[in-house]
């Protein structure tokens, strides 16, 4: 089930887009947020949409693809929309029933459905088309500024990059757990939601203390190998802009100018 | 003075109860002193609970003796200040493969130790490569960990401390998890690393089959050395080792009972291509030789 879900899995291929730095995409995701949301106009959303198509043909991830990862939103997509439909108060088009359904809701709902739809998909273009140890980097280094807030960038990062590590070691344990249990006559599958619920707790117990026994070991075997924070850490990959990212970031800065321009000329 | 020397080292595990109390001292480590010359080949026996690899822990700066001394190239590991340099000479294996592979792919993990060192980026990848192909693991550096196998794995974990260009590796039964074959990879790498590297090598580890090809084995007992000596020695006295609960390997262990039952035989006999040539050498059957060889081999795998 969770090896189903392809939001925010790497989708490995040779692309323009891959190649980039993972700073140039995550800011590239930031501006292109906020451009979503600078103003309510067609001729953004136009604009908006181009954008986001021709990446989507830059980063060769197939469309396909990338629509299955939408799957799990629907759900999102739809509640937000039809609490916008019925919700929004304004010039009733029709009522039916209780509920009353408005001129501005059905735009707002549109509006409202388009954003949260590039929103996810420009974000797990970043995801499709960057590892996750490149994305930590990258993390990493952006917010490294934040130090000075005494903000553990360094330690945060490295985190993830250790969750990422034993996410599949975890999932391959909770798997063996659950088979053990299954073995000695627990029942996972009928039931109602509580008692379901219930029957996960012997699977979580043991699951949390082989991480807590893990993490320890992992511990030890780090500082046995020298590691002491960030502090006087070299990089065995560092993080170089180069010239496509030079390009991207011009490409970016003249979406947004053109975003800028049209939300200002035609703001409706 | 040697590579790791241990003068006394004692180490003593306090158990408290909820409100920090004292509630026993159980001694792991009494009184070991230890002395190992550098580019030896050395393996620490002992069945479990016999304190191994709380010693082994002190070789690494992870655990400091509560009494006595622990010298690692010439510093004393229990002043703060020689932490870095001892864990960069002395690297650790663990036993857990999964436990200590840090890196999501594997030449990221074996830059890992380079990169806490605050090595610059060229000489880590320099270092990288070396360590890997030194392992045979060059052809896996961009597959995820995840997909190896046991003894793949260890291999990795080992480039990752030879990366940092040690002196000395203590492995911590880095072969228990692993499977007949994976044993046999580890094992052979820690030879290899010996033998060619020069890199003085502690085995920590319970398999009697694993210490034939050391110079030198200690085996513990309670937290004490309880014997020492070549492998040789050692296996000659098989009586005193199922005291202690450990096996010698079957080759010998024919050997010491045909001995035992009047064959003239030398003593400490360590593998079956050895009794093979004995027995043949006192029969005169030089041409059975092969036969028995067969056979023998056959036997002991």
């Amino acid at each position: 089930m969770i090896r189903d879900i392809t939001i925010g899995q790497y989708y490995q291929t040779k692309s323009a887009l891959h190649s980039l730095d993972p700073r140039t995409k995550l800011i590239g995701v930031l501006v292109y947020l906020v451009s979503l949301f600078l103003f309510n106009s067609i001729s953004v959303y136009i604009i908006a949409t181009i954008f986001l198509v021709s990446v989507i043909i830059l980063s060769r991830v197939p469309l396909s693809y990338i629509l299955k990862g939408m799957k799990s939103m629907v759900f999102i997509l739809l509640l937000t929309v039809i609490f916008n439909i019925f919700l929004t108060p304004g010039v009733p088009v029709f009522t039916f029933w209780k509920f009353r359904v408005t001129k501005e809701g059905l735009i707002i709902a549109g509006y409202t459905a388009i954003r949260l739809l590039y929103l996810i998909v420009g974000s797990s273009l970043l995801t499709f088309t960057t590892t996750p140890n490149n994305l930590t980097d990258g993390l990493e280094s952006l917010m490294k500024p934040l130090r000075a807030f005494r903000v553990p960038v360094h330690e945060v990062a490295m985190m993830m990059s250790i969750a990422l590590r034993f996410i599949p070691i975890l999932l391959d344990e909770t798997d063996k757990i659950m088979k053990a249990q299954q073995a000695r006559g627990a029942d996972f599958e009928h039931g109602n939601i509580l008692r379901r619920a219930k029957s996960l707790v012997p699977i979580l117990v043991p699951l949390f203390v082989s991480a807590f026994r893990r993490a320890n070991d992992l511990a030890m075997a780090m500082e046995a190998r020298c590691y002491r924070g960030g502090d006087g850490r070299s990089k065995m990959k560092p993080l170089k802009y180069k010239a496509q990212d030079i390009t991207a970031f011009i490409t970016l800065a003249v979406y947004f100018a053109a975003v800028i321009a049209a939300g200002r000329i035609s703001p409706i | 003075m040697g590579i790791v020397e241990t003068k006394d080292l004692t180490y003593e595990y306090i158990r408290r109860d909820e409100e920090g109390n004292v509630e026993g001292i159980t001694r792991a480590v009494d009184g070991v002193t230890m002395s190992i010359e550098e580019g030896d080949f050395i393996a620490v026996l002992g069945s479990n609970g016999s304190g191994k690899s709380t010693f082994a822990k002190h070789l690494n700066a992870i655990l400091y003796p509560t009494e006595g001394s622990v010298f690692v190239d010439g510093k004393d590991t229990s002043d703060p200040a020689n932490t870095w340099d001892i864990r960069q000479r002395a690297g650790m294996i663990f036993q857990n493969p999964d436990n200590q592979i840090i890196g999501n792919v594997v030449e990221e993990d074996v830059g890992f130790g380079p990169e806490n060192m605050g090595v610059p980026t060229d000489e880590i990848w320099v270092r990288v490569e070396e360590a890997l192909k030194t392992l045979n693991m060059y052809e896996f550096r961009k597959h995820s960990p995840n997909k190896l196998s046991g003894g793949q794995k260890q291999r990795v974990a080992i480039a990752g401390v030879v990366a940092m260009h040690p002196k000395c590796i203590i492995m911590d039964e880095p072969t228990a998890m692993l499977d007949p074959l994976g044993r046999k990879e580890v094992i052979r790498a820690a030879r290899a690393l010996n033998d060619v590297e020069g890199v003085t090598i502690i085995l920590i580890t319970h398999y009697m089959e694993e210490v034939i090809y050391a110079d030198k084995v200690f085996v513990m007992d309670k937290g004490k050395i309880a014997m020492q000596g070549s492998p040789r020695e050692i296996f000659s006295r098989p009586e005193e080792l199922k005291k202690l609960r450990l096996t010698v390997p079957q080759a010998t262990l024919l050997a010491y009972e045909l001995k035992r039952r009047g064959l003239d035989l030398p003593e400490g006999i360590l593998s079956g291509d050895e009794l093979v040539r004995e027995i043949c050498l006192r029969t005169g059957k030089d041409m059975e030789q092969e036969k028995y060889k067969k056979a023998l081999s056959e036997f002991a795998n």
